[in-house]
């Protein structure tokens, strides 16, 4: 019993890290733009299924699809900064919410007329590491250390180049970054599209680990809207802290009791969170 | 150098600016004083696009900016320095003068404008670390002060430079802007102290409710009966 929590716990850490990387893009995209992309885990599906799809109807090699399913999803990323966002930056937060939760209906559509309702994943079979009675999946590994590798990758974008230096001064005054010289629509379009970006990356390191269908992104919706609301709406270092609380909980959870239940406990600890602290474990007060 | 003619500004159906007219040249420093929601800071955010003007005309070395977004104002070569010092709180105060150096013309100088600066402001060189959020009221004016040099600017504007500072910090901030204009700037400089804004002037402009209403160098505003009495408090 003791192995199985260490494992689960184990899990929880190296999913988080995944996760973390989800509600770094939804943060990004909230804290810059101010909107909630509400289907952002519908974009990891897409992802998932255009590097299914460019590997096996285009017979890319794997990383080549995962490459083009990358610069896919930012180009989606900004497509939908020009066609919802763009048009709806005035409007009033709930007309952009739920512009963008139609989106989600939309999306999972859209895959099922394209690819179909049947499950569909690449398979790989990825080798299981020993640690004495610890069991851990090579899989689940490679994903945690990549999503660290691209939230490093993503850490000296923010903070060492021009565009990551305007992101972070939109994200905090956007009038007096315009009066600073920058065009804060450009911006936008590069916040949205690293953010697609980051589903691809998701979706990659998926792969390995899951099958695809057409409601696959739902959960991951929800998860990261959990996480970044949890950690605080904007907060990127809360995001990143919640991603691993949530990860682990619901993996010991899930081995303690059923999947089920774990999603249960995310959900009640995100409503007790509503209720106690709304600005999140790092959030500022309002 | 800057035409401001005749401009109307709008927000919704308020009109805050009616049929506004200045110059600004080479190397001058033009003040515009009036009250509170006289439309002073107005008149700078449309001039730089961040309002837009519903009519009249807004000329920058003999081109048309008005309708220009700000970030093409700013590339023109003019800067702002806004109203009670805004910067960004959580940059660290090298990248809020990192991010003055933003547009395209002044980003290859950006370096040694930067250390130009130090220079100038050692108490920004010693803090270039600390988050801006963490800076006093006159330390924060300084660095949006010296935020607004980055940029490479021809003319620069000052949005109510000495708002909430104590009146010793207030004669540093305008020696400050004494000291821009040795160096041949031009400046338009918005303020309700007129008493202090008058000092570096050579034009002014009296703004109340949205129009112009009285206009001259330094001393017809010292001598101005109605002036005096309303704004200087002699």
């Amino acid at each position: 019993m003791l192995e199985e929590l260490l494992m689960a716990f184990i899990n929880g850490i190296l999913l988080g890290g995944v996760l973390a990387l989800l509600a770094f893009g939804l943060n990004l995209i909230f804290g810059v733009v101010k909107i909630i992309h509400m289907a952002y885990g519908q974009f990891v599906m897409l992802g998932f299924y255009f590097i299914y799809y460019f590997h096996t109807a285009w017979h890319m090699p794997l990383l080549v699809a995962m490459g083009a399913g990358i610069v896919v999803m930012g180009l989606l990323g900004m497509l939908v900064q020009l066609l919802i966002i763009n048009p709806l930056l005035n409007a009033p937060r709930l007309n952009q919410l739920l512009a963008l939760a139609s989106l989600i209906i939309v999306l999972e559509n859209l895959a099922q007329v394209i690819w179909g309702a049947d499950y569909r994943g690449i398979p790989i079979s990825m080798p299981i590491i020993q640690f004495g009675d610890i069991f851990i999946r090579s899989s689940y590994l490679l994903a945690f250390l990549g999503a660290i590798a691209t939230l490093g990758i993503l850490y000296l974008f923010l903070h060492k180049t021009y565009f990551g230096l305007a992101i972070r001064s939109v994200a905090q005054d956007v009038e007096i970054a315009k009066g600073m010289g920058i065009n804060p629509k450009v911006i936008y379009y590069i916040t949205l599209a690293a953010g697609g970006a980051l589903t691809g990356v998701v979706a990659a390191f998926f792969i390995p680990i899951y099958t695809v269908h057409p409601h696959f992104g739902a959960s991951f919706t929800l998860m990261a809207f959990v996480i970044v609301v949890f950690g605080g709406m904007g907060n990127l270092m809360g995001g990143f802290i919640s991603a691993f609380i949530i990860g682990v909980v619901t993996s010991i959870t899930a081995v303690l009791t059923s999947t089920e239940v774990a999603d249960i406990l995310a959900l009640v600890m995100f409503i007790l969170m509503m209720m106690v602290r709304p600005q999140g474990i790092l959030g500022a007060k309002a | 150098m800057l035409t401001v003619d005749a401009i109307d500004t709008y927000y919704g159906e308020f009109q805050a600016l009616e049929g506004v007219s200045l110059k600004v040249e080479k190397g001058q420093t033009v003040i515009v004083v009036g009250p509170n929601g006289a439309g002073k800071s107005t008149l700078l955010k449309t001039i730089l696009g961040l309002q837009k003007a519903r009519t009249g005309s807004i000329k920058f070395q003999d081109e048309e900016i008005s309708g220009l977004a700000p970030h093409k104002v700013v590339e023109r070569g003019i800067s702002m320095v806004p109203e009670g010092g805004r910067v960004f709180p959580e940059l660290s105060v090298q990248d809020n003068l990192r991010v003055g150096s933003y547009n395209p013309v002044a980003r290859p100088n950006a370096q040694r404008q930067m250390e130009q600066i130090f220079s100038l402001f050692p108490i920004l060189s010693d803090r270039k670390r600390q988050a801006a959020g963490s800076l006093s009221g006159g330390e924060r004016q300084m660095l949006a002060i010296a935020r607004s040099l980055m940029s490479c600017p021809k003319l620069i504007m000052l949005d109510e430079p000495s708002l909430g500072l104590a009146p010793l910090v207030v004669n540093m901030v305008f020696d400050f802007i004494q000291q821009m204009k040795k160096e041949g700037y031009a400046i338009l400089l918005v303020e309700q102290n007129a008493n202090k804004a008058l000092k570096v002037a050579d034009y002014a402009y009296l703004v109340e409710s949205g129009k112009l209403v009285y206009e001259g160098d330094r001393d017809s505003f010292d001598k101005n009966p109605y002036i005096k009495t309303a704004y200087l408090g002699l």
